[in-house]
């Protein structure tokens, strides 16, 4: 069963058509890319599959169920997480902290076990570090655990946004752009980090623009350009696409004219 | 002997200074989700109307005065939450000030009940109703030297002391929980604490609510401490005032209000000369503050100094576990 269906997208933005009846659907395990030129619509379908904003038109539908009118929070519960273009993380939490907010929807206490520290409260709270911890150790940041968020380096927190993320334990990751500004070692780290992802069993919808990561990455993926599908397939089909290819390079007969 | 000990004064300070702490700490929570909340003075006058009308008019009980004050602010907070939370920094502060506003001139208006402008005084003490119900069992201030309007300053003192011990507490702890990390990530980034997960409607709503609850209870001990209430009491100065125990002790850290309180509270009446142009002062600490330290003089990095060597011996324990 795929994990991920999106059948007939379409955002309207007042005047603006910014996705036009998208379709793809994700299976379970996939690292699956979303590729396209910037304003091709990737991250505005990261916000509708993640009801940040609703479709004008089209369902998104998550393990069988159809996510319409859920709240963010209600999507990050059911198991789909994101991270964020431009990084988004809690700047005067530490690094720790950031991890246990992204474990929020995954443990229970209130504002009176909280207060009177009861006995499962305070296992929670351990668990929840621990998990926390845990999760630093895959992204290797465990070292700065303590550290204000804001204090990391741009890569870091690239990589602390994936850790908060996956303390949701979500079925599907949503990673937007990861590997922006990276260097090609901090590059090569991601690419490592996205497989240990894949082989926990999370399947990842990756929006990227660095196209060798993608190529080397994805199991499929689908192109936009404009707010239109022009392609889905495997890397290889997609690499040697002529549509692909126009949307990337433009067309050969306006570079001879 | 122990009379010579006890200043009225001085403890009627240090009530006021507990007072304006538990108010402060209303202010604390309720900024902690970033919502900016001029309507505390609104709330105080709730709780202090409240429960001055019910044991006064009505001759009941300070304790269910207190308590009725109290959850009657907490009721008016999720009323006026609830329609604001979409509301944001100055656009809400404009809101809350509006019904403060309102509140006061209900107050003003509703002169069968309130006594209109010229205020409800008379209310029971809370100090001599508590040495009264001592006398009852068989204590009298006289058997450990005391007048007894010194044991009641004295009494009034002790019982807000515990209170306001308990009030921190339950926020100390709350912020170190789940529920505080939740308030710290809507109020940092609101729509990236809704994609973790969290429910941003229900964490605002309950800081507003406890924020509310707070200043009640507040406005309830006010009024029992002073005995007068009139609704120039509840005006937009003490709002400010409110906001700005927070907004200068710093509204990050728990700690932040308590010091604003004492220090705000406590320099006024030492230095009597001030306290004429205290609203002049206030004037300028809010722009000094907002220019140089928006956060308060006391923020988590002040506090993560203090704490730094006990986290680094955890975090090296931390190490060896995982390990």
């Amino acid at each position: 069963m795929a994990v991920l269906e999106v059948k007939n997208i379409a955002k309207r933005f007042g005047g603006i058509q910014a996705l036009t009846d998208v379709n793809f659907s994700v299976g379970e395990g996939e690292v699956f890319g979303l590729i396209g030129p910037n304003g091709a619509g990737k991250t505005t379908m990261f916000n509708i599959i993640t009801s940040m904003f609703p479709p004008t038109s089209g369902d998104i539908t998550f393990l069988g169920e159809k996510l319409n009118g859920l709240k963010p929070f209600e999507i990050t519960k059911k198991g789909i997480c994101r991270t964020f273009q431009n990084i988004r993380l809690f700047p005067d939490m530490t690094v720790l902290e950031n991890v246990t907010v992204g474990g929020h929807c995954r443990t229970q206490s209130g504002v009176w076990s909280s207060v009177f520290h009861t006995k499962k409260q305070k296992q929670e709270e351990a668990a929840a570090s621990k998990r926390a911890f845990e999760l630093l150790e895959l992204v290797g940041l465990s070292e700065q655990a303590d550290e204000f968020a804001d204090n990391l380096s741009y890569g870091q927190q690239r990589r602390l946004e994936i850790a908060r993320a996956l303390a949701s334990d979500p079925k599907l990751l949503l990673l937007d752009e990861p590997a922006a500004g990276m260097n090609e070692k901090e590059t090569n780290d991601l690419f490592d980090l996205i497989q240990k992802i894949k082989a926990s069993g999370i399947t990842v919808l990756l929006i990227e623009h660095d196209m060798p990561l993608v190529m080397r990455i994805c199991d499929r993926m689908a192109v936009l350009n404009f707010g239109k599908e022009i392609a889905l397939g495997t890397p290889e089909e997609i690499r040697n696409n002529p549509e692909v290819i126009e949307a990337y390079l433009g067309k050969e007969e306006e570079d001879e004219n | 002997m122990l009379q010579e000990l006890i200043n009225p004064y001085y403890l009627q300070v240090l009530t006021f200074i507990l007072i304006n702490i538990v108010l402060g700490l209303g202010m604390y929570v309720t900024l902690s989700t970033g919502q900016l909340s001029l309507g505390h003075a609104g709330f105080m006058a709730i709780g202090a109307y409240t429960s001055g009308i019910l044991t006064f008019t009505y001759e009941m009980p300070l304790f269910v005065g207190i308590i009725a004050g109290t959850l009657l602010a907490g009721i008016f907070g999720l009323i006026l939450g609830l329609p604001t939370l979409r509301l944001q920094g100055v656009y809400l502060a404009i809101a809350t000030l509006g019904f403060g506003e309102v509140m006061r001139v209900v107050f003003v208006n509703w002169e069968s009940m309130t006594n209109g402008a010229v205020g409800l005084s008379g209310i029971p003490n809370l100090g001599r109703e508590m040495t009264d119900a001592l006398r009852n069992i068989g204590f009298e201030a006289s058997s450990i030297g005391l007048r007894s309007n010194a044991l009641g300053s004295l009494l009034v003192f002790l019982f807000l002391l515990v209170l306001a011990i308990i009030i921190f507490i339950f926020f100390r702890r709350q912020s170190q929980s789940r529920v505080g990390r939740a308030f710290a990530a809507i109020k940092m980034d609101e729509s990236a604490a809704e994609a973790m997960g969290i429910n941003i409607t229900y964490y605002k709503v309950l800081a507003f609510v406890q924020g509310a609850m707070a200043a009640g209870f507040a406005g309830a001990i006010y009024a029992h401490v002073t005995g007068y209430i009139s609704p120039s009491d509840f005006d937009y100065h003490r709002a400010i005032d409110i906001l700005i125990f927070a907004v200068f002790g710093g509204s990050e850290v728990v700690w932040g209000p308590v010091f604003g309180a004492i220090f705000l509270t406590a320099v006024p009446e030492f230095l009597r000369a001030i306290a004429e142009y205290r609203y002049m002062i206030y004037g300028v600490l809010l722009v000094a503050m907002m220019a140089f330290r928006p956060q308060g003089v006391i923020d988590h990095r002040v506090l993560y100094r203090f704490k730094r060597k006990r986290q680094d011996k955890k975090a090296a324990k931390r190490k060896k576990e995982v390990r």
